[in-house]
């Protein structure tokens, strides 16, 4: 005796742009939390493109090695660790303390996939943002190192489209480290039976 | 369509199993809820009401049994069904009033609408309507953490209503308030029920719910114990 027999498919809608109002306001409710977890994004991207614009200046002027570059490279990746090792700690706790307000959706009909998507456009905002302002701190603190005896060669344009690969990489790898962090909590916490989200305490 | 019973449960088992231990939060239980009934459980804490209200409500899957609600068996939906029912069919009320922090009073009661697809100024007046008559007009755009309980519980009842459900449900609705404002929340219930002809369902051990009920299922260890109509509770009382 299934209700949906013979009649119009019964669905509940959530527009992605009341998502994306519901997650503005979210990040502006819970202002410090979006501004810590994007604090630690800003140092992590920053430190990246930062040694990575400096190894750039660096083989442009001198022709350096192989090894040097690589020797950097290696220090950035593990910044970057750190980093996401932060990240995930700050999503995790952002997304089970809000378990409850998961439950409570989904008793107002809120599917699986619509609270995917709030801590998707959540994250991706936090990302976007903390990845653009790290990439550009950290690119100007690398020109500001070699500002004082090479500032002639510094916007060579052979210089300019590795900048902009360096910063495009700062705002992806945020975006990647954010979305991949908050994906798991979130998943988890959208895929409980509301009674169980609803019973959840910290 | 109009159905005789809303809900009805069908040897409804809830098994627990703690370490080694298998704990019946509910075994077997057998009831109808008439369509404009006012029914409540009662019970002591761990006798299974809140159990059976997740029963009930879609919010917790049986070990063994059915629900059925408007004579559609819950357990045969799928997501989008079952989303549909906790939008649609049911509205839900909670001791704890959980209203999404981040939201005002208005955007609190909008949402269920905004899950059933009622467009935004039809969707805005009616949760004004709703909000005017819980006695909160002028508290619209207030978060939940600048209401009081009682004004949280009335902004839950608005919401609950949202949709036009068939059945409201409330886990112990006046637990975290007051004698005077739990009574007023339980007079709103009844005039609801009265007036509208709303069916509502109560899990609580608040005995003011005895006066304004129109059933009252006592269970115990997960199990019925005794079914109460409320002329019986009066005459009982007359008869001390």
């Amino acid at each position: 005796m299934s209700g949906a027999v013979g009649e119009a498919r019964r669905e509940v809608r959530f527009p992605i742009s009341e998502a994306f109002r519901f997650s503005v306001e979210s990040i502006r409710k819970r202002f410090t939390r979006a501004l810590i977890t994007a604090i630690s994004i800003v140092l992590g991207v920053a430190f990246y493109v930062g040694l990575r614009t400096m190894s750039d200046i660096m083989i442009f002027i001198y022709g350096g090695s192989e090894a040097a570059r690589s020797y950097q490279f290696w220090m950035a990746i593990i910044s970057l660790i750190v980093c996401a090792v932060g990240i995930l700690n700050s999503m995790l706790m952002a997304v089970t303390e809000r378990t409850r307000e998961i439950g409570t959706m989904k008793c107002l009909g809120a599917m699986d996939s619509h609270i995917l998507m709030i801590f998707l456009i959540e994250s991706s905002l936090i990302g976007i943002i903390g990845g653009v302002m790290g990439a550009v701190i950290g690119w100007v603190t690398g020109l500001l190192i070699y500002v004082g005896e090479h500032a002639a060669i510094l916007f060579n344009p052979a210089l300019l489209g590795s900048y902009a690969l360096r910063i495009g990489e700062g705002v992806l790898i945020a975006m990647v480290l954010t979305v991949g962090a908050t994906i798991y909590p979130a998943y988890y916490a959208a895929s409980m039976d509301p009674a169980d989200a609803l019973r959840f305490e910290l | 369509m109009r159905y005789e019973y809303t809900v009805e449960t069908e040897d409804l088992a809830k098994y627990y199993q703690m370490g080694e231990v298998v704990v019946k939060a509910l075994d077997g239980i057998n009831l109808r809820i008439r369509r404009g009934e006012y029914l409540s459980i009662m019970g002591p804490s761990g006798s299974g009401k809140t159990t059976l209200f997740n029963m009930i409500g879609g919010l917790d899957r049986p070990t063994r049994g059915r629900v059925y609600i408007d004579e559609v068996d819950i357990s045969k939906l799928d997501a989008y069904e079952l989303a549909w029912l906790r939008c649609r069919k049911i509205g839900y009320i909670f001791q704890t009033f959980n209203l999404i922090p981040v939201l005002t009073a208005l955007e609190n009661v909008t949402l269920p609408m905004i899950f059933a697809g009622v467009p935004r100024e039809e969707r805005l007046r009616r949760a004004i309507e709703l909000l005017t008559k819980v006695g909160l007009g002028d508290r619209l755009h207030h978060k939940p953490a600048e209401l009081s309980g009682g004004q949280q519980q009335r902004v839950a009842i608005a919401r609950a209503l949202a949709n036009d459900p068939v059945i409201v449900l409330a886990d112990e609705p006046t637990g975290n308030l007051d004698l005077h404002t739990g009574l007023e929340i339980i007079t709103m219930l009844r005039n609801l029920n009265k007036e509208k002809g709303v069916t509502i369902f109560t899990a609580t051990h608040d005995l003011k719910m005895i006066d304004v009920s129109d059933r009252i299922v006592w269970i115990r260890d997960g199990k019925i114990d005794r079914i109460e109509k409320r002329v019986d509770v009066v005459v009982s009382m007359e008869e001390m």
